[in-house]
C-alpha cells in the first residue's frame, strides 16, 4: 500500500463539524472532521495519551478535536496537543505531545488523505457528481481491483446494462492511468455475447495504478454518454475494501434506455461478492494490469534513481 | 522441413529472437505476438452501413461506415471528441486503407503506404464480390488470444474428442497427416479412410453409410490470422469454411465466418453453418482457460506428441515472422494472394467464381 498516494477515504458529505468520522487506510486508523472553517482535518485515530480512538470524542466549537477518554484536545492542522482539561494555566506542551497529522485534500466530492506529509495532491476536475454512496466488501483491495478489470459485473450493477467479456480496447497506459474499454449489452432479451456481431454500448474505464480509483464512462455506439462515475476502493482493516463512489447521468441519454436509466438508482455497488464466480474468473486484463504497474514503477524508479535500474538490468 | 521438437533459438544462421517471443515452440508467449502490415477482415460487407460500427485489431480502433456506398475506416468516431493522438497506421485524415473483397471489408494495420491488394489472402471458395446468403455467415467470439484459436483449429485431433457430437469420433481405418508451409502460410492435410460418419451429416445430410472418407485441410495465413478449414466428405458434402481470427485485443478473438455450403442439400446447407455456434463454445471451453496461462513466460515447457506437428510448426512459423517484424522487416517473402485452390485440393467445379 502506497503511503504517498492520496486515498479517497470519504465522500465530502460524510465529513462534518458535528461528529468525527473513523476510517482506515490499510492498518492505519484515521479520524476525519471539519474544523471551524469547514476545512477537513485528518489525524491518526489514536490519542497519544492512552491510545483511545479520537473518533470516539467530539469536535469543539473552535474546530479542534477532543478525546472522549480524558478530554485532551488536539489541533487538526498540526496534531499538536492544545489543552488538557483542568490544567488551567499550564497549557504549554513540548512538541512531542502530538497526534500524527495527515495531508488532506478535498475535491470533486471526495476527501483524500495521504499518509505521507508533503505528498502532492492530485489534480481536481472541479465538478462534484450528485449521486454517491459507500459500501464495504469482504474482499482485499488488490483482488477488488483485479475483479473490476476482469468482470465488473461481480462488483457493481449499472441499471439496464450487461457487461460482456469482450474488450474493444485492452488495458493500456494513458496519461499515467490504466485505461480500457469493455463492450456492453442492454439488459433484456439479446443475442448471447459470444455470438454478437456488434454491441450497443461500451464502458470506458481509467484506473489509477496505485489506488485503484477508477473513472467509468458508459456510452452508446454513437458516443452518446449515458453515465459517468468514479469508484474509489480503499484498503481498509482486516482485508476489507471500502468503496466510495460518485456518479451522474449523462445528458445525451436517448430513447427508452436512457429514460429507464434515470429511474431509480443507476449505479449500485455490491457489498458482497459471488465467491464461487470469483474463484473461477479467469484473469485477463488484471494480468496486463500487473505488467503495466510494474512498467510504471520501473519508469518512476528510473526517474528517481537511474543507476538503480541500470544495475538491476545488468 | 522444420524440426518441430525443440529447435533452439539462437542458431548461427537464424537471427536471435527477442526474449518475449519465447525461446522455443514449447515455451512461447503468443500474447506478445502482434502482427502488422496485414489485411484483417473486419466485418462482413452487409454489416457496414452509413452508421459507424466499431471494430478493433490489437485494441487499435477502427470505425467503419459507408460513404456513397464505399466502405471507409477511420481511427476516430465521427461524433468523438478527439482527445487521443492519431496513430501512424492512418493517413493525415485519420483514415485506414480499406478494401472490400470476398464479401468482407478488410482493414490494413501497418504502414499505410505498404497496403496492397496483393497481400490479401486467397480464398478461392468465396465469391470475390461477396453475395453468399446470410445463413452461411455468422459471428462468434473466443475468449482467448488469436494464436491459440488458430493452433486449436490446426490441431485436428482435438475435434475427435471435443466435437465428437458434431464431426464424429476418432475411429478410422487409416489416417495420414501432411504439413507444409512457407514464410506466410502453413497448411495441414489430414486424410482419413473409413472414419465414423459425422453425426451432423448423418442427421442433416442423410448419409446412411456407417463410415466415410474424410479429407480435411487447414490453411492458416499467419500474418492476418485468417484460416481456411476445408472438409471433403465422401460420401457427403464439401464444406469450405473461412475462419478469420481477428485479434480484437491480445486476449480476445473475433470470428466473422463464412461457410460456403452452396453445393450441399437443402437441410445441411442451412444447418451446418449454425454448427459454428456449438463448436465455438466447445473450443472456447478449452482455449479460454488456456489463454491466461500463455500470457507470460512459463516456468516449464509444454509437452508434445507426433500429432502436434502442425501446431508446433505453426508456433515456430508465427514466432519467426514476429521476430522478423520485431527487427523491422515487414516484407512479404511469399505471396499470399496466389490462388491456393490446388494447395487445399478445392473441387473447382463446385466453386466457379
Amino acid at each position: 500500500m502506497s503511503r504517498s498516494a492520496y486515498w479517497a477515504v470519504a465522500r465530502s458529505e460524510e465529513v462534518t463539524k458535528d461528529k468525527p468520522l473513523a476510517v482506515d487506510i490499510g492498518d492505519q486508523p484515521v479520524v476525519l472532521w471539519r474544523d471551524a472553517g469547514g476545512i477537513v482535518r485528518a489525524l491518526e485515530d489514536r490519542c497519544p495519551h492512552r491510545r483511545a480512538p479520537l473518533s470516539l470524542g467530539c469536535i469543539k466549537p473552535d474546530g479542534r478535536i477532543q478525546c472522549g477518554y480524558h478530554g485532551w484536545i488536539y489541533d487538526g492542522e498540526t496534531g499538536r496537543l492544545k489543552e488538557i482539561p483542568n490544567m488551567k494555566d499550564k497549557q504549554k506542551f513540548p512538541p512531542l505531545y502530538k497526534a500524527i497529522a495527515f495531508a488532506v485534500t478535498e475535491a470533486d466530492g471526495f476527501v483524500r488523505v495521504s499518509l505521507e506529509a508533503g505528498a502532492v495532491a492530485p489534480a481536481a476536475s472541479g465538478k462534484t457528481m450528485a449521486l454517491s454512496g459507500t459500501v464495504h466488501i469482504g474482499l482485499g483491495h488488490a483482488h477488488y481491483v483485479a475483479a473490476l478489470f476482469d468482470d465488473p459485473g461481480l462488483l457493481l450493477t449499472l441499471r439496464g446494462v450487461d457487461f460482456t467479456p469482450y474488450l474493444t480496447s485492452e488495458l493500456h497506459i494513458e496519461n499515467g492511468r490504466l485505461v480500457m474499454e469493455r463492450d456492453c449489452q442492454w439488459s433484456g432479451p439479446h443475442w448471447p455475447a459470444p455470438f454478437s456481431a456488434d454491441f450497443p454500448a461500451s464502458l470506458w474505464s481509467a484506473t489509477d495504478p496505485v489506488t485503484g480509483e477508477t473513472e467509468l464512462v458508459l456510452r452508446d455506439r454513437d458516443f452518446n454518454e449515458y453515465l459517468r462515475a468514479v469508484l474509489a476502493p480503499i484498503p481498509a482493516a482486516r482485508g476489507v475494501t471500502a468503496v466510495r463512489w460518485r456518479a451522474e447521468l449523462g445528458a445525451d441519454r436517448h430513447g427508452l434506455r436512457g429514460l429507464m436509466m434515470g429511474l431509480g438508482d443507476p449505479v449500485s455497488l455490491h457489498a458482497s461478492v459471488d465467491a464461487a464466480a470469483l474463484r473461477v474468473l479467469r484473469p485477463s486484463a488484471s494480468l496486463h494490469g500487473e505488467d503495466l504497474r510494474a512498467q510504471i514503477a520501473k519508469h518512476l524508479l528510473a526517474q528517481i534513481a537511474p543507476g538503480t535500474v541500470a544495475a538491476a538490468a545488468a | 522441413m522444420l524440426d518441430v521438437a525443440d529447435r533452439p533459438t539462437d542458431t548461427q544462421d537464424a537471427p536471435a529472437r527477442t526474449p518475449t517471443l519465447g525461446a522455443t515452440a514449447n515455451s512461447w508467449v503468443p500474447h506478445d505476438i502482434v502482427m502488422r502490415d496485414s489485411w484483417f477482415p473486419l466485418a462482413h460487407g452487409f454489416a457496414i452501413t452509413e452508421r459507424p460500427v466499431r471494430r478493433s485489431v490489437y485494441s487499435q480502433p477502427y470505425y467503419l461506415w459507408r460513404e456513397n456506398g464505399v466502405a471507409v475506416a477511420s481511427e476516430f468516431h465521427p461524433n468523438e471528441h478527439q482527445s487521443r493522438d492519431k496513430s501512424g497506421y492512418t493517413n493525415a485524415a485519420g483514415r485506414y486503407p480499406v478494401m472490400e473483397h470476398y464479401g468482407y471489408v478488410w482493414g490494413w494495420l501497418g504502414n499505410p503506404e505498404a497496403a496492397d491488394a496483393r497481400h490479401l489472402p486467397s480464398l478461392p471458395f468465396l465469391p470475390p464480390k461477396g453475395g453468399l446468403p446470410r445463413h452461411m455467415l455468422g459471428t462468434v467470439r473466443f475468449d482467448c488470444t488469436a494464436p491459440l484459436s488458430l493452433e486449436n483449429l490446426i490441431d485436428l485431433t482435438h475435434a475427435d474428442f471435443l466435437h465428437a457430437n458434431v464431426v464424429g469420433d476418432e475411429h478410422s481405418e487409416s489416417e495420414t497427416v501432411e504439413v507444409f508451409h512457407d514464410s506466410e502460410t502453413i497448411t495441414m492435410v489430414r486424410d482419413c479412410r473409413g472414419k465414423s460418419v459425422a453425426p451432423v451429416m448423418k442427421f442433416f445430410s442423410g448419409i446412411k453409410s456407417p463410415v466415410q472418407d474424410v479429407r480435411q485441410v487447414i490453411r492458416i495465413y499467419l500474418r492476418s490470422h485468417c484460416a481456411i478449414a476445408y472438409g471433403r466428405f465422401s460420401p457427403g458434402d464439401d464444406v469450405p469454411l473461412f475462419h478469420p481470427c481477428v485479434p480484437e485485443t491480445r486476449d480476445r478473438t473475433r470470428l466473422d465466418y463464412a461457410m460456403n455450403t452452396s453445393n450441399a442439400g437443402l437441410m445441411f446447407r442451412h444447418i451446418m453453418p449454425k454448427a459454428s455456434y456449438l463448436v465455438s463454445r466447445q473450443d472456447s471451453s478449452m482455449t479460454s482457460p488456456q489463454s491466461p496461462r500463455y500470457m507470460r513466460e512459463p516456468g516449464r515447457r509444454d509437452l508434445h506428441s507426433p500429432f502436434d506437428k502442425a501446431g508446433q510448426t505453426y508456433r515456430m512459423l508465427l514466432q519467426d515472422l514476429a521476430t522478423r517484424q520485431a527487427q523491422g522487416d515487414f516484407a512479404y517473402r511469399d505471396n499470399v494472394s496466389d490462388d491456393c485452390s490446388d494447395i487445399i485440393g478445392l473441387r473447382k467445379e463446385l466453386f466457379q467464381y
